[in-house]
């Protein structure tokens, strides 16, 4: 009894201190570097790229040990401000192509203007990419990588139901119809409901888009005729398709888990989602570009990309060095072999994630954006239009108002 | 609450006390000396309390008067400008919506709180032993459950594509909930963030509620009855009245609580789906400050807040002294 109790103290204890050490992240010691990366890079395939550029930097620094630290995207922010309060950034920092606007505005970052020359490819890094990072002329992110958005399948269920992979929306809408097999939680194409990447790719392909700038403030356009066409198109695909919660967002659950578990055809999502398909579907997967309304015109997608930046306080030389062995010709080669699209347009190819992003759509460029997102305004207006609480027009003028008062915030 | 486990026969001495002990001062040797002992006494206490609450009330008070958003953050130097944080929040309908939401929230959990507590309690009272020390460690059980920990095991429970709670609604016909949505609307979401606290809050309840019941005199309640009153009649006018002070005090604090309660709702919800539809006070001043970077306003909200919650406080606080008084 006594000893068990003994125990169940060291455990606490242990539990204790194990707390401590985990928040205590960053700080500039010479002899290590800190460096934020997203949960995505722990995957199986993915973790090796970031082993070797650890590998590769060491080298060159011996006795200097890199401590990756995994964040996720809901929260990383959060404590981001946390250690720029007190002064324990980390060296280096995996950011959002859509977060970056707010922290360049605000100082965050350290100016690596005179070393972009040292990044490997960076006269050829992708124009949009590379763009997101820099402010006032000054470079202050280097593009990392970048993702469309595609349609992951089961082969066996589209030769099965007879179908060829779609060439228009119009026939996809009806592919979905024949692949629904009756039992009530399978879906065509899964896809949440407050998928808002997936949904604003209908807006963007009716013509319509989130906000536009006029001047210097901001001007929502959700409830435009091209948004509301857009929004109405989306509504209609979701419920000849998907099955998913009306309510809920991509990653709850993961679209490849609900996949993996055979209650989906087909999932739309980022190409690496074919990593975690599960073993039973991996022979019988493969992808296509989401289509358009025009044959051979893929819809739209988001393009979402990382950028790597060097936090203020942190050891600029170091972090870049990490960044240049991380952004390396290597290393950009083996990230494309599992489905990512890389940082520069010479290592390019035709993979169905090079081929979707041709045609893609970007957020507003605005400082505040990153307080829509985080507002949540689009997920529920998503619900909103999904649920029938209220009318796409009415759903849509609200979110558009919504929008337009959290971008020109403090203008 | 400290004198919930004393026997009321002894109200009159504990009040008595006071007089007595201001009568023996005068008497004592070194009156000034002796004088200065409480307050020595009581001053690593006041110290601890002004170091660890004083000082972030100071700091938030200050940031409430400042323009802190990223780039003072980052730079640790905020503008001061006065009021405008708190013009900006006043002015603001979310905060008006947050708070009309908030304020109904709270009174239902509270409210269920409180009477099913005090009934599980009245239940524990006449159970034989067995069963009631089964029921008290069940909620014991509750009760060491931490907040993340329940939230992660209702979440799962009411899952839209395989929650426990659909699959075993439907196996026991009580309607088709294959794929229900537990969330779908703003008043579900609510409903079912006050399931999870009503049943965490329950345990501390109910069982301060049973400690205050086992001092109700068995007397008193055996000559009611006999003089032929009603069991709703011996709970108004013995039970009641011996448990009210208990009663006050788990109140308010059930009130302080879930006025400004965060973990719940902001992780059942999810980060993906709070907005504006949903805030609650707690979820609201973590969004403003937190989320969009403005810890100023965010400060001031806290403020407004904790305004709010002291004044309810103080109300409780002094009918609680004023009824220790009359007793």
């Amino acid at each position: 009894m006594i000893r068990a109790r003994i125990i169940g103290a060291a455990v606490l204890v242990g539990v204790a201190l194990a707390a401590v050490a985990s928040t205590a992240s960053g700080g500039t010691t010479a002899d290590s570097i800190t460096v934020w990366l997203q949960v995505d890079a722990q995957a199986e395939n993915w973790a090796p790229i970031v082993q070797a550029a650890n590998a590769q930097f060491e080298k060159a620094h011996p006795g200097v040990t890199v401590d990756v630290q995994y964040q996720t995207w809901g929260d990383h922010l959060k404590k981001f401000d946390a250690t720029l309060a007190g002064g324990n950034a980390p060296d280096v920092i995996e950011m959002g192509n859509t977060e970056m606007t707010k922290y360049m505005a605000a100082g965050a970052f350290q100016d690596l203007t005179s070393l972009k020359g040292s990044f490997a490819n960076s006269s050829t890094w992708l124009a949009g990419l590379a763009a997101a990072g820099v402010y006032n002329k000054k470079t202050l992110g280097v593009p990392y990588y970048a993702g469309s958005r595609v349609v992951t399948y089961r082969t066996d269920l589209f030769k099965k139901a007879k179908i060829k992979v779609p060439t228009t929306l119009a026939q996809f809408t009806a592919d979905a119809r024949k692949l629904a097999t009756g039992s009530k939680g399978f879906s065509p194409v899964y896809l949440a409901g407050t998928d808002w990447y997936a949904a604003m790719s209908f807006v963007y392909e009716y013509g319509g888009s989130i906000a536009s700038q006029v001047g210097k403030r901001w001007k929502g356009d959700l409830a435009s005729p091209g948004s509301i066409a857009g929004l109405t198109a989306y509504k209609t695909f979701f419920n000849a398709a998907s099955r998913a919660s009306k309510t809920t967002d991509e990653t709850h659950p993961n679209p490849y888990d609900v996949y993996a578990q055979g209650k989906a055809a087909s999932i739309v999502g980022p190409a690496w989602f074919s990593c975690c398909v599960g073993k039973k579907y991996t022979k019988s997967t493969a992808q296509f570009v989401m289509p358009g309304r025009k044959a051979g015109q893929p819809l739209p997608g988001f393009l979402g990309g990382s950028l790597l930046a060097v936090p203020i306080g942190a050891d600029k030389t170091l972090g870049a060095d990490w960044i240049k062995a991380y952004t390396s010709n290597q290393s950009m080669t083996a990230l494309r072999s599992i489905g990512n699209i890389p940082n520069t347009t010479s290592l390019l190819g035709n993979s169905v994630n090079e081929r979707a992003a041709k045609r893609s759509w970007f957020v507003p460029t605005a400082k505040n954006w990153v307080n829509v997102e985080n507002g949540n305004i689009l997920r529920n207006m998503l619900a909103q239009i999904l649920t029938g609480k209220l009318t796409v027009k009415q759903a849509a003028q609200s979110a558009s108002d919504n929008i337009a008062r959290v971008l020109n915030a403090d203008l | 609450m400290a004198r919930s486990p004393v026997p009321h026969t002894t109200t009159a001495a504990v009040a008595a006390s006071p007089l007595r002990g201001r009568r023996r001062r005068p008497l004592s040797v070194s009156g000034v000396g002796r004088g200065a002992v409480p307050y020595l006494l009581v001053l690593p206490v006041v110290l601890a309390i002004v170091a660890i609450l004083g000082y972030p009330l100071y700091r938030l008070a200050t940031l409430s008067f400042q323009r802190y958003g990223l780039p003072e953050l980052i730079q640790r130097h905020g503008e001061w400008i006065g009021l405008d944080n708190y013009r900006s929040v006043l002015s603001d309908s979310v905060f008006w919506d947050t708070l009309v939401r908030t304020i109904v929230f709270t009174a239902v959990n509270v409210g269920l709180t409180m009477v099913l507590g005090t009934l599980i309690a009245l239940l524990l009272v006449r159970l034989a032993a067995p069963v009631r020390i089964l029921l008290l460690t069940g909620l014991v059980l509750v009760w060491s459950m931490p907040a993340v920990v329940a939230v992660q095991v209702w979440y799962w429970m009411t899952n839209f594509q395989n929650g426990v709670v659909n699959h075993i609604l439907t196996v026991l016909r009580l309607g088709d909930f294959d794929q229900h949505d537990w969330y779908s609307t703003t008043f579900w979401k609510l409903a079912m963030v006050t399931l999870l606290i009503v049943w965490g809050a329950l345990p501390f309840v109910t069982v301060t509620m049973y400690a205050g019941l086992s001092q109700v005199p068995r007397e008193l309640v055996e000559a009611a009855r006999i003089d032929g009153a009603s069991p709703w009649r011996v709970f108004r006018d013995i039970t009641f009245p011996t448990v009210k002070p208990i009663v006050y005090i788990l109140t308010s604090l059930s009130i302080i609580w879930d006025f400004g309660v965060f973990t719940q709702p902001y992780l059942l919800i999810g980060a993906s789906h709070v907005d504006s539809s949903n805030y609650l006070m707690g979820v609201y001043v973590f969004i403003e400050g937190y989320a969009h970077s403005d810890f100023g306003r965010g400060a001031a909200i806290s403020i407004l807040m904790l305004v709010m919650v002291a004044a309810m406080s103080v109300l409780y606080v002094r009918r609680m002294v004023r009824m220790g008084e009359v007793t």
